[in-house]
């Protein structure tokens, strides 16, 4: 019989505990990106790389020196971008998969508003293109904030589909038979804008564009709208207790729609920053998954609008490494995802662990 | 003789709290054992330790004289240890034999459904339970449901019945009748080990009780040998006051009125079937009945949470029905809500952000387009030494606050909106008699200031004790309302269970 039955008990036990403090999350986050970076260079290891050597390469081409960390300040400024779109969406608990679609849906309005405008003068042009590529992306979000709340269309779904239907709507302006493509060219791209409509460029001889700053001004504002305002207020409340909210007044379908509004306008401030300030032209490559990647640092950032611009930077500054880390080691550059997918995975685990604490328990029989 | 159950020493700790601290009692054969105590005493966790759901810390339980170790309920259930929880695990589309024979170890492949069913009759016929044995569990009043539990644990062969809270879910006549039915069990020879709040259940049934307090064991004494008052001052430590001092006031005019309120619970089937009333200044208006008879869904329908699919409901005689929540809050309609943890607070938000929700865009705690902290800390203070809510700060996360604190930081926010009048329902469930008694004085408080107060409880005698009138809610309709001077308990009882009697 069980009852009877003695064996060896473990002598200690999980527990969850009642609250972390601000620095214990923070040791957490370090002893985890040490972690990672132990399991990267394990990776590493089966590329029959020298460990050494790549990392090396990998932190001096993000971060080795000045022009590699404007480089990396460049590779940032979408991911703070989208980073923020996936933060305040998730803050909501509104699971905006699309910002890859918002960025995309974003360069087109805003190239849109450049044929449309082209002949304002530089600063006037700046603030149309960028505001049609907030719209953009904010009509987007807002198509799937509508779908959710009328049709209760799950927008995990919706928004993924969007980013197809968002990227084949590009492919046929750029197609053959499409009014953007580039008159006269083998490739699918449209035309080289001029240099009025180019985004300011801040340092010389750098690629770093205004579209940094703004992505900056945009973490600050978000940080703002999330501790300061009434609609920051409601968006932290739905996400956490959405009943109570609903109970009290709040306008539930209203607020998901406004934040799914202002994720798709983030993202699509993204798609701008990309097309008007570092590729020039409207190709189907513009994105090459930053919206997707913006998930991954807004979860690494905890959905916190400040720690996704250092998050983003981090992940801005491993792009850029594995660069260096392929011309140095033959690793291929794609090592990068890996490590990203690392990084996350050990610091989710982390702030999971970090709950816990171990107790000893003292025998039962 | 040895006792069937003996417990020495056991101990549970949680992260934040004891809940059970060096407890030692027994529970003899054939006796009904009584676990008192008030919330958070720790009744539920020693009991889920005795049925094998929680691992004690420290401590050693013996069973039949064995020491005994329970890793699961599946070890409890083959020494002969039998629970029924608060929540019921049944499936509403088979019969009573199905929901007995399904999960049972020796079910097999095959189901001898006949031949469970004849041991369920001779079960029945034992024990005096009286249950159609091919109803289907849906069919079945809640009271009848929890029977259908009983026999679940009774089927495979617990001598050891722990029950947990049996009465929430029954009518005083039905209650009556329960007892009686457990009194014939232990004549049988089982054990009963019946986890309550309630001391008038203790007194009326119980062989023995063991008092529990704050995760410590009292005393067990005989029940025979103490009074209700003696028990209560174990339970709280304290001299407790029974009696509410209501004083007579002379209610003012209609203030809500209701007429032939219908409306449609969460499944889609009618929860409010015709309901009209007139609620009045300065006066408390109960609704009694069975949880499930439409309460939630009339407040909600009232708070503008649920529509409603016909009636009125007039507020200063303007029609607020199906208005949007925030527009009813702001004509002065505060709301209670049932569940205060899931309806009425975000928990991960602080004590001074709860206190505010629903009134985040009000001109009061904003500066220009953003929320002013300082007024709303500020505003939150008061509430904070006005409602007596334990907290450190007001910017503690609302979660680590004890049910009592949940419950009052709800109240000073509703009762800082309601000018017209107050929606409670179930304001004092699980609260201990401490806190109890203080929400009892602030509605009674709010009611003197001119509110109207329409109040629904589980518990007969808080209605019957703090309201002006009683309404009895059945299947979505009013059997009834009376001057609760003139309202006996057992005519209400009767009307709860859908007797409509003569005298009514």
């Amino acid at each position: 019989m069980t009852g009877t039955r003695r064996g060896l008990r473990f002598p200690y036990r999980l527990e969850r505990r009642s609250d972390v403090g601000r620095w214990a999350q923070l040791a957490w986050l370090i002893v985890a990106i040490v972690a990672a970076l132990i399991a990267s260079g394990l990776l590493l290891l089966t590329a029959g790389a020298d460990v050494v050597e790549a990392f090396g390469a990998l932190f001096g081409g993000g971060f080795g020196g000045w022009r590699e960390i404007l480089e990396t300040l460049v590779r940032a400024t979408p991911l703070i971008l989208t980073g923020l779109a996936a933060a305040l969406a998730f803050r909501a608990k509104v699971w905006n998969i699309g910002g890859e679609g918002q960025l995309f849906a974003g360069a087109m309005a805003g190239y849109w508003a450049f044929t449309l405008f082209a002949g304002l003068p530089p600063v006037a042009l700046f603030l149309v293109v960028i505001a049609a590529a907030a719209a953009g992306g904010a009509a987007v979000g807002w198509l799937a904030a509508l779908l959710k709340t009328r049709f209760n269309v799950d927008e995990i779904i919706s928004t993924v589909m969007m980013n197809y239907i968002v990227m084949f709507f590009l492919s046929l302006m750029l197609s053959g038979v499409g009014p953007w493509r580039e008159q006269g060219s083998y490739y699918q791209q449209s035309a080289m804008l001029p240099e009025s409509a180019q985004f300011l460029v801040l340092l010389p001889r750098s690629r770093l564009h205004v579209g940094f700053l703004l992505a900056v001004l945009a973490a600050m504002a978000i940080h703002i709208l999330l501790t300061r305002t009434p609609l920051g207020y409601e968006i932290r409340a739905i996400g956490f207790n959405p009943t109570a909210a609903r109970f009290k007044g709040t306008n539930v379908p209203k607020v998901m729609a406004v934040t799914l509004a202002i994720s798709g306008a983030l993202a699509g401030l993204a798609g701008a920053g990309e097309l008007f300030g570092l590729q020039h032209r409207l190709v189907m490559d513009l994105s090459n998954g930053l919206g997707y990647t913006g998930i991954i640092v807004a979860m690494l950032a905890n959905l916190h609008p400040l720690g996704v611009v250092l998050a983003a930077i981090l992940f801005g500054g491993l792009t850029n490494g594995a660069f260096r880390l392929q011309v140095a080691t033959g690793v291929p550059s794609a090592f990068t995802f890996a490590i990203q997918a690392i990084v996350l995975l050990f610091v989710i685990s982390a702030s999971i662990l970090s709950s816990f604490r171990v107790r000893t328990v003292s025998d039962v029989d | 003789m040895e006792p069937l159950l003996r417990v020495e020493g056991l101990s549970k700790r949680f992260p934040q709290v004891v809940a059970n601290d060096d407890l030692s009692l027994d529970v003899r054969r054939g006796e009904i054992h009584c676990l008192l105590g008030e919330n958070g005493a720790g009744k539920t966790t020693l009991a889920e330790c005795l049925y094998g759901f929680f691992k004690p810390d420290a401590g050693r339980i013996f069973f039949r004289g064995q020491p005994v170790r329970l890793s699961s309920p599946s070890d409890a259930i083959a020494l002969g240890i039998g629970m029924v929880h608060q929540h019921f695990v049944l499936v509403p589309p088979l019969t009573v034999v199905e929901n007995v024979v399904a999960g049972t170890p020796s079910a097999g492949v095959l189901l001898d459904l006949a031949g469970a069913k004849r041991d369920l009759e001779t079960l029945c016929r034992k024990y005096g339970v009286d249950l159609d044995l091919e109803a289907r569990v849906w069919q079945l009043s809640v009271g009848k449901q929890q029977w259908v539990e009983i026999l679940k644990a009774l089927y495979v062969g617990s001598e050891l019945l722990i029950l947990d809270e049996p009465t929430a879910v029954l009518t005083p006549q039905e209650t009556d009748r329960f007892f009686a039915t457990l009194r014939q069990m232990t004549r049988e020879g089982l054990s009963i080990l019946l986890i309550t709040h309630k001391l008038n259940e203790v007194m009326q049934v119980s062989d023995r009780v063991t008092v529990l307090r704050k995760g410590r064991l009292v005393a067990t004494v005989q029940t025979a040998e103490v009074t209700p008052a003696d028990l209560a001052r174990m339970m709280v430590g304290r001299e407790v006051v029974f009696r509410i001092e209501r004083e007579a006031i002379h209610r003012g005019e209609a203030v809500l009125e209701v007429e032939g309120l219908r409306a449609l619970d969460d499944k889609g089937q009618p929860a409010l079937r015709g309901v009209s009333f007139n609620l009045h200044r300065r006066e408390i208006l109960g609704v009694a009945g069975i949880a499930g008879n439409g309460q939630k869904e009339l407040f909600e329908v009232l708070a503008g949470i649920r529509r409603a699919g016909q009636g009125q409901v007039r507020l200063q005689g303007a029609s607020i029905l199906n208005r949007s929540p925030g527009e009813i809050m702001a004509r002065g309609v505060g709301h209670i809500p049932e569940d205060r943890i899931h309806e009425g607070l975000i928990p991960d938000f602080s004590v001074a952000e709860n206190l505010v929700l629903g009134q985040q865009r009000s001109p009061l705690y904003r500066r220009g387009p953003f929320l002013d902290p300082e007024r709303i800390a500020k505003f939150a203070r008061t509430c904070v030494s006005s409602f007596d809510i334990a907290t450190p700060t007001v910017r503690h996360p609302a979660r680590f606050l004890s049910g009592g604190n949940l419950q009052k930081v709800i109240l000073a926010r509703e009762f800082g909106q309601c000018p017209q009048c107050l929606l409670a329902n179930q304001p004092t469930r699980g609260l201990d008699v401490g806190v109890i008694e203080y929400v009892h004085r602030r509605l009674l408080e709010k009611r003197a200031e001119g509110v109207g107060i329409l109040l629904a409880s589980e518990d007969l005698e808080e209605i019957l004790s703090l309201s002006d009138r009683v309404a009895v809610l059945f299947k979505g309709q009013i059997m009834g309302i009376f001057e609760s001077s003139q309202a006996s308990l057992e005519e209400i009882g009767l009307l709860m269970a859908g007797v409509r009697g003569e005298t009514a």
